[in-house]
């Protein structure tokens, strides 16, 4: 009898211990939501004086965009069209490669080949940004983008309509939104290949099956079965890949060139939303100006919270494409 | 063994109770001899080997044209690996290897240089589970021709809606041929896979355990399209379900595993439907026709 | 019943179509596999070119020296080793306890509204671009305290780890069977008994995993540091406890003066050696490129094999 009740008193004082400990799991819990949210707000809270100033002008596109620290005057569309251009034009280069890749490892490689290929895939994304920075200024420009940035210059900078793309001499040193795009183009391509090759994973083997049982090719049932199978999939990697990209900082600002001059080239230099929130906030004085980079900061935690929300939906969409199970 | 009930045709077959299913015999037809001569599908001495595994051994088998054969056999026998091996589905999988031969109209199949895409034309198949691509039905059946250069719309009209009419489905989807396929019903989503199979003019349509997943309804329509399609092609069918072998096959295969050791899957016995299961020469067959095991 | 017979049988058997058919699909196969190779020139350019460069300049003085001035020769990035040490200890100390006690919240808990919530906060964390970390960084502790400071730099690094644990601690627990988790309840073990001592380990190997990718990544950052830890070319740990203020004012002058000040790291060293006109600069730029990667490297190949041994080791080989 007392043994038992002992027992029961210590189990009670033990088990008192289950309140507190869910109590404290709910609240690291609620705390990673509050920090989310609290990023938000504070984004919102320190830049309210330049939205206030500014407006929504503040991120329009137009024609008399200006960046004056002296004046305060702030107007963030060239870094809006810098970061879109290099980030859009990356992904037109990635897309490509990293279906090439995708497919390549989860139809095509040996599976001796798979985890290594694609373990060295991934270690691209590894690399910091600053050292993809580093080996670009030396390396990357002078080798890569000088030569190709001059043949696209020659090449499409007198046809009419891509000459405003295309124009404009290439610095000599190389540094452009072009170097931006390859640089972004290299850095993405591990993103976007690793989610498309698990799409690919992920579609039933029957589908492919009854493809080549149809007498088709391994091509053709890629081709023509499984990538309209894992479309929205393999859309949900490509904005995932987008999203990085947008918010990519080092390796664009040591690459781009800094400067806000209007030309729309890709081959003149530019300046990204990250970019001048990197090379200026630092340095900053005027309140306006803190806020107005802040400002530039929150239109970039939204475009990727956008983003980052479709691409997981979409993802999600092709798990949940089972084959209809047979009914009556 | 004296089961032995003779139906005239499949409306009987329907008003029988579902719950003990009787072991239904139909009468033997009588088979033209030129037809007996002819055998579609040969295997001759064949193996096959997953890795070390001999998954199946030494295989002596003929299935005559415009006939249908089933195998039937317990779980694991090598069944279905045997049915796979006659269009090469096999080869999908690393490490399998092949001895002997399967002969198609007297060529073999495993002769190193032969054109698989071709074989897989040739030799059609449905699965255990419907497996429709995501498109529309239209396109699901356009499918094969369109990889074989059918380009315009009117022969692509012609071959979907004649597949879908052999299929016994034109009816329920003329209207709907836009919609995706995968939203049919289990059991027309088989004969959608069924019609698919059939628009690239195959000889010989493969089936394994093609009803399996389906319900008793969705079952009785597929194996009376057995029984018309049979006529144009040869039907193998692979099944665990011995009376529906009995029902629909002409001919019926046997296989068992030779022992617990090796497990590799044998040929047992091989005969006419109505023979194999009312007078079995071997004790298995008629311990596994009878129920005893398997 | 219509028949093949009834309608005109359009032959599908074909001649140079087949050909056609084989040639393009060699040939895109062949195009996916030189496309991966083409992906993989750029890793094995960057490794080799840090490993030459970086390599000529690299010696013992290195990591032991603190910063030469400028235009002099020599010198090491003591202080940034030092700064990159103290800035990931204070980051997974800040991240781990928080996330891994949260992500046992998520796991048990997936349905709930707070559940759902948490994983959808987790995934907008996990694509904060990492200046805006900084940002935030900024507002929260910067502006607060007055000054950068490498505790404002652990913060920032430590939300960025945060979603990588949160993420992978709730997979490594759903994989614990739950036969585990009710066999030591049902034993009278509290909740939070069973957690630590029942899941925890059983999800220790994967939990490492994630930490030390997780860690790849914050040692590799530069971006959230810029206007947090800022950078610092005295900072030296060493000097701080010589100098004696531990038997003045206890050990926690030492922390405080090791937290409170700004600090150096090595991707922040490189960033700013790498714009500087000296030669002596650019020379060590490769040299710290070649620490951060062999850094970031070690770690990856770490964590990789870590779960190489322990499948092996479940797997009985």
């Amino acid at each position: 009898m007392k043994i038992s009740s002992v027992a029961r008193n210590l189990r009670r004082i033990l088990h008192y211990g289950d309140r507190p400990w869910n109590a404290l799991t709910m609240l690291m819990a609620s705390g990673v939501l509050l920090l989310a949210l609290a990023i938000g707000w504070l984004l919102l809270r320190d830049s309210s004086q330049a939205r206030a100033a500014f407006g929504w002008q503040f991120i329009l596109p137009t024609r008399d965009a200006s960046w004056n620290p002296v004046f305060d005057k702030f107007q963030a569309w060239p870094f809006i069209y810098g970061t879109l251009l290099t980030s859009l034009a990356a992904l037109v280069l990635a897309i490509p490669v990293s279906l090439g890749i995708a497919i390549f490892l989860a139809e095509i490689s040996p599976a001796w080949l798979r985890v290594p290929l694609g373990w060295m895939v991934e270690l691209l994304a590894a690399i910091p940004s600053v050292v993809y920075g580093l080996w670009g200024i030396f390396v990357f420009l002078p080798g890569v983008v000088t030569p190709i940035g001059k043949f696209l210059e020659n090449t499409f900078g007198k046809i009419p309509g891509l000459a405003l793309l295309f124009q404009g001499p290439i610095p000599a040193s190389g540094a452009s939104r072009l170097a931006a795009a390859l640089i972004l183009a290299i850095m993405i391509i591990p993103t976007i290949a690793a989610v498309s090759r698990d799409v690919f994973l992920a579609i039933p083997r029957a589908q492919r099956e009854a493809s080549l049982a149809l007498g088709a090719t391994q091509w053709e049932t890629i081709w023509q079965v499984l990538i309209p199978y894992g479309l929205s999939g393999i859309l949900g990697a490509v904005i995932l890949g987008l999203g990085r990209a947008l918010g990519e900082t080092m390796a664009v600002t040591m690459v781009i060139g800094n400067s806000i001059e209007g030309s729309p080239s890709l081959l003149r230099p530019g300046y990204t939303m990250a970019s001048i929130i990197a090379n200026e906030f630092a340095e900053a004085v005027s309140k306006l100006h803190t806020q107005s980079l802040i400002g530039i900061g929150l239109a970039l935690f939204v475009m990727t919270l956008l983003l980052n929300s479709a691409a997981r939906f979409l993802v999600w969409q092709v798990a949940r494409r089972t084959p209809q199970e047979a009914r009556a | 063994m004296d089961v032995d009930m003779k139906l005239a045709d499949n409306i009987a077959m329907r008003n029988s109770s579902v719950h003990i299913p009787p072991l239904i015999v139909r009468e033997a037809s009588p088979i033209p001899e030129s037809d007996l001569m002819q055998n579609k599908i040969e295997l001759v001495d064949f193996s096959f080997y997953y890795g070390k595994f001999r998954a199946i051994g030494n295989i002596n088998l003929a299935m005559p044209v415009h006939k249908i054969t089933a195998i039937i056999g317990p779980s694991g026998c090598g069944k279905s690996t045997l049915l796979r091996a006659i269009n090469r589905m096999n080869d999908l999988t690393p490490g399998v290897r092949t001895e002997g031969q399967i002969l198609l109209d007297g060529e073999d199949l495993y002769q190193p240089g032969t054109d698989v895409v071709d074989i897989r034309r040739r030799v059609g198949m449905v699965f255990q589970r419907p497996n429709p691509f995501p498109k529309s039905i239209y396109d699901n059946v356009a499918y094969g021709p369109r990889l074989y250069g059918v380009r315009r719309k009117s022969e692509l009209d012609m071959i979907v809606e004649g597949s879908l009419q052999q299929a016994a489905l034109w009816d329920e989807v003329k209207d709907k041929l836009r919609q995706s396929g995968m939203a049919l019903s289990g059991g027309q989503q088989q004969r959608l896979c069924i019609a698919r199979a059939l628009a690239v003019q195959p000889e010989v349509i493969l089936m394994d355990e093609p009803a399996s997943a389906l319900d008793p309804v969705a079952t009785l329509k597929i194996e009376e399209l057995m029984q018309v399609l049979k006529d144009s092609y040869t039907i193998i069918i692979v099944t665990h379900n011995m009376q529906q072998a009995a029902r629909v096959s002409d001919f019926t295969a046997f296989m068992m595993i030779d022992s617990p050791q090796t497990r590799t899957g044998v040929l047992v016995e091989y005969g006419p439907t109505p023979q194999i299961f009312t007078n079995p020469k071997h004790p298995q067959t008629e311990n596994y026709v009878t129920g005893r095991f398997g | 019943m219509i028949t093949l017979a009834t309608y005109p049988v359009i032959v599908l058997r074909s001649g140079t179509g087949y050909r056609r058919r084989k040639t393009t699909n060699v040939l895109m196969l062949v195009i996916t596999g030189l496309l991966t190779l083409a992906a993989l020139i750029p890793l094995f350019w960057i490794i080799s070119y840090v490993l030459y460069k970086g390599g000529q300049y690299i010696n013992l003085a290195f990591f032991t020296q603190m910063p030469r001035p400028l235009g002099m020769e020599g010198g090491g990035v003591l202080h940034a080793i030092e700064g990159t040490l103290v800035l990931t200890l204070l980051a997974a100390l800040i991240a781990i306890p928080p996330g891994v006690i949260a992500a046992f919240y998520v796991a048990y808990n997936p349905n709930k509204p707070l559940g759902v919530a948490v994983r959808f906060g987790t995934d907008v964390l996990s694509g904060v671009p990492s200046i805006v970390i900084g940002l935030f960084g900024y507002a929260l502790i910067v502006k607060a305290q007055g000054h950068y400071s490498a505790l404002a730099g652990g913060v920032a690094l430590a939300i960025l780890m945060l979603p990588t644990i949160i993420r992978t601690t709730e997979e490594m627990i759903k994989l614990v069977p739950h036969t585990l988790r009710e066999g030591s309840l049902a034993l009278g073990a509290p909740e939070w008994k069973t957690a630590l001592s029942v899941t925890l380990p059983a999800a220790a190997n994967g939990i490492i995993t994630g930490f030390l990718l997780g860690l790849a990544r914050a040692s590799g950052e530069t971006a959230p540091l810029l206007f947090t830890a800022l950078g610092n070319e005295s900072y030296e740990i060493g000097r701080i406890i010589n100098s004696g203020i531990a038997g003045k004012q206890g050990i926690f002058a030492i922390l405080d003066r090791v937290l409170d000040q700004p600090v150096d790291s090595l991707p922040l060293t490189l960033w700013k050696y790498a714009q500087q006109p000296f030669p002596e600069r650019i020379s060590q730029s490769w040299a710290v490129a070649l620490v951060l990667m062999l850094i970031v490297l070690l770690l990856n190949i770490v964590a990789r094999l870590w779960v190489q041994i322990q499948t092996n080791r479940l797997q009985g080989k």
